[in-house]
């Protein structure tokens, strides 16, 4: 079982994949785009079905209707060198103002947190034989940074668009 | 040139520690080796076929003697006394254990250097012409925006798993000596009608496999928003890049499939929405950037004519081994790592003291690595030359054959390198042996060999006057020799002459093309001219007339 890290904690894990072995009776799902919009119009609960948005998807617009009461937006990662989901992030965050929870799920491990969290993740599906601790602290690995990002570390001076 | 604040210090530093923990780690089981190949990769460090290899970042090329003298510091104790410098001006380490390296990068942090990027699916090096600042030809001085540059690539958060690797090259002259047109991304500086400097940008060149050359994406982009384009083509590569084919990964095939206006279409649509960003650079920062590679305080000297009454090997080395500098009395001269016999682009430990000490007495202190794996001393006063060449001659690095045959590009080989397919260190020495003759090597001009093991191509052999690309066929190392490549602006891919050739065969294919250009050339015509006026047919009936 993948371990759901948020606020620099462990937490427990209310959303699975619908359609995987895990969703069983499960209430609150996490669908493909279309599959979410369809959900939606048909009338499903927007507060129990959430996107999971896949790597290859680059135009958010049909997203964007949806953002304000997404209660979440799970970006799959399908092997660590994965890097599409780092884009989607910040044009969420940054271009879309997306405010709810950004989960990183899939092939995400310890090494990979601190650029998420700079790219506005705030939760992470940490693999399974990872130590949730270790991926804790590296939140904090940096305290400086060159670049603006959405994710606001504490003490991070930004050099590149930042008045900080 | 650049130096750190707390703000470089402090992140050089942080990342030094993150590796150190990441190495525990996989050393410690906790952390699999399949894990920690990507991040190892991005501090540079290979597993090799005798040991790792550390590749260290010298940022567009520019170093102080201090940092040389901690290169070879590193080579004395944590390998075997030398090292090698590479064609993104970066230097190598053949022989350091795992165990060692986090000490290598503190040692380097030290000296305000690190490995960061130096390999991996990120931002690579940025490189940049090595007469940057000095070349009397040069528009303005790229080093302040290879700076910034390298500031922001430096672990941006959101291009740290790209497609593929990502090149980019600057160059501030309007001849290009930094290979721009085979970069991902190439910049030239221009100057509009207004004198406002920006930058002329290319996109989408590349060697390995597929060699493209990089087409204009820009005519004119002014400095302040060199950043947020950058980071529009970079975020439509992340985005739209193939991640389902090592082969097709690079910028340079998406350009390609999409063509180059359908790709900047993509790339405008994307910059519109940054470019009055966070990201547009003002005026303050980039002076702040321009005040580290303020001219030096120059002597007014004039032009002397160093050579006359001296010997006939000085003057060799003064016509083949220095270059014109942009201030009366000065000249540029380049330190030669093609000596006969030495693994071209090597350098021993005692080497890099001796000429760090050279640097401090005669230049400003700086060096500069080349892309062709030359040093330079960039600032030094003519009246200084004879000492100069009397120096670098004791410590065998005045070979006087820059531009020559024997000034080759030539990449690590199957000696070392666990993706060659053949040995690339031994042509070399074949090559030196068979063209020893300096007379010969003289006349026959200006000649570039460009050479790579394998078609991953770090030795630009598509774009070598002759390129040698080493093959594996059946187990045996032979090699395809390709004709008419350049990358010093109107760039050109060599075109293949024939069948590979035996390995004992390379100097005497060599030869016998050279025997081509010698009858065929007009009056003052260069190699590479020639190739370009009669075509390769001529050159291959002579290599694979009779004997083969």
């Amino acid at each position: 079982m993948p371990q759901l890290i948020k606020n620099r904690a462990l937490c427990n894990n209310e959303w699975v994949v619908a359609g995987s072995e895990a969703a069983g009776s499960a209430t609150r799902l996490l669908l493909p785009l279309a599959d979410y919009i369809a959900a939606i119009a048909a009338g499903e609960p927007a507060d129990s079905r959430a996107v999971l948005l896949k790597p290859e998807v680059h135009d958010l617009t049909p997203l964007l209707p949806h953002l304000q009461h997404l209660p979440l937006i799970a970006v799959q990662f399908g092997t660590t060198g994965e890097g599409r989901g780092y884009t989607q992030a910040r044009l969420l965050r940054e271009r879309h103002g997306y405010k709810g929870e950004l989960r990183a799920i899939g092939a995400v491990r310890t090494d990979q947190v601190y650029f998420l969290a700079r790219c506005g993740f705030d939760a992470f599906d940490l693999v399974d034989g990872d130590d949730a601790a270790v991926a804790i602290s590296q939140l904090d690995r940096f305290s400086v940074a060159y670049q603006t990002s959405a994710g606001n570390l504490t003490h991070t001076r930004m050099r590149y668009g930042h008045q900080g | 040139m650049y130096r750190y604040d707390e703000i470089d210090a402090t992140l050089v530093a942080e990342r030094v520690a993150q590796f150190r923990d990441q190495t525990r780690r996989f050393l410690d089981g906790k952390l699999p080796e399949d894990e920690f190949r990507p991040l190892r990769l991005r501090n540079g460090l290979y597993i090799q076929k005798h040991a790792p290899m550390l590749r260290v970042a010298i940022p567009y090329g520019l170093l102080s003697t201090r940092q040389l003298r901690m290169l070879g510091h590193l080579a004395r104790k944590y390998d075997r006394d030398y090292a090698h410098f590479t064609t993104r001006q970066n230097i190598q380490y053949n022989w350091p254990k795992l165990e060692d390296v986090p000490d290598m990068l503190a040692d380097l942090a030290s000296v305000e250097m690190h490995a960061i990027q130096t390999s991996g699916n990120c931002i690579r090096n940025t490189t940049a012409d090595h007469f940057a600042g000095i070349a009397p030809d040069e528009i303005d001085d790229p080093r302040p925006y290879c700076e910034i540059i390298r500031q922001w690539s430096t672990l941006h958060p959101e291009f740290t798993y790209l497609p593929r690797k990502f090149k980019i090259a600057v160059t501030g002259s309007p001849a290009d000596r930094a290979a721009s047109e085979v970069h991902d991304i190439g910049l030239h500086m221009r100057r509009d009608a207004n004198g406002q400097v920006g930058f002329e940008v290319l996109v989408g060149g590349g060697l390995g496999r597929t060699p493209i050359l990089g087409k204009v994406i820009c005519d004119f982009l002014p400095r302040e928003h060199l950043l947020s384009y950058l980071e529009a083509i970079l975020r439509v590569y992340n985005q739209e890049g193939r991640r389902d084919n090592i082969y097709k990964a690079r910028i340079k095939i998406l350009v390609k499939a999409k063509g180059i206006d359908a790709f900047r279409t993509a790339v405008e649509a994307e910059w519109a929405l940054i470019r009055d960003s966070a990201l547009r650079l003002d005026v303050a920062e980039i002076d702040r950037v321009r005040a580290f590679f303020r001219p030096l305080p120059y002597e007014k000297l004039a032009d002397i004519n160093v050579t006359q009454g001296q010997s006939a090997d000085f003057q060799a080395w003064y016509r083949y081994n220095t270059r014109p500098h942009k201030v009366p009395g000065y000249r540029a001269v380049i330190v030669s790592l093609k000596a006969h016999g030495e693994a071209p682009g090597d350098i021993t430990a005692d080497q890099m003291d001796r000429v760090a000490d050279l640097a401090d007495r005669v230049s400003s202190g700086e060096l500069r690595a080349t892309h062709d794996q030359n040093l330079v001393l960039g600032e030094v006063r003519q009246i200084d030359l004879l000492e100069t060449w009397q120096t670098l001659k004791a410590l065998n690095l005045a070979t006087p054959n820059i531009g020559t045959l024997t000034d080759m590009i030539c990449c690590p080989g199957l000696d070392f390198c666990s993706l060659a397919n053949a040995g690339s260190i031994g042509i070399a020495k074949q090559i030196h042996e068979r063209f020893n003759d300096f007379d010969y090597l003289y006349d026959l001009g200006h000649v570039e060999i460009k050479m790579s093991g394998c078609m991953n191509a770090c030795g630009h052999h598509h774009v070598g006057h002759i390129g040698i690309l080493g093959v594996d066929k059946r187990g045996e190392e032979w090699y395809q020799i390709t004709l008419g490549g350049s990358a010093s602006g109107k760039s050109s891919l060599g075109e293949v002459i024939g069948p590979s050739v035996a390995k004992d065969a390379v100097a005497e294919t060599i030869a016998r093309i050279l025997d081509v250009y010698v009858a065929r050339r007009e009056d003052g015509e260069e190699f590479l001219e020639t190739v370009r006026r009669i075509g390769v047919d001529p050159f291959s009936e002579r290599v694979y007339a009779a004997a083969h």
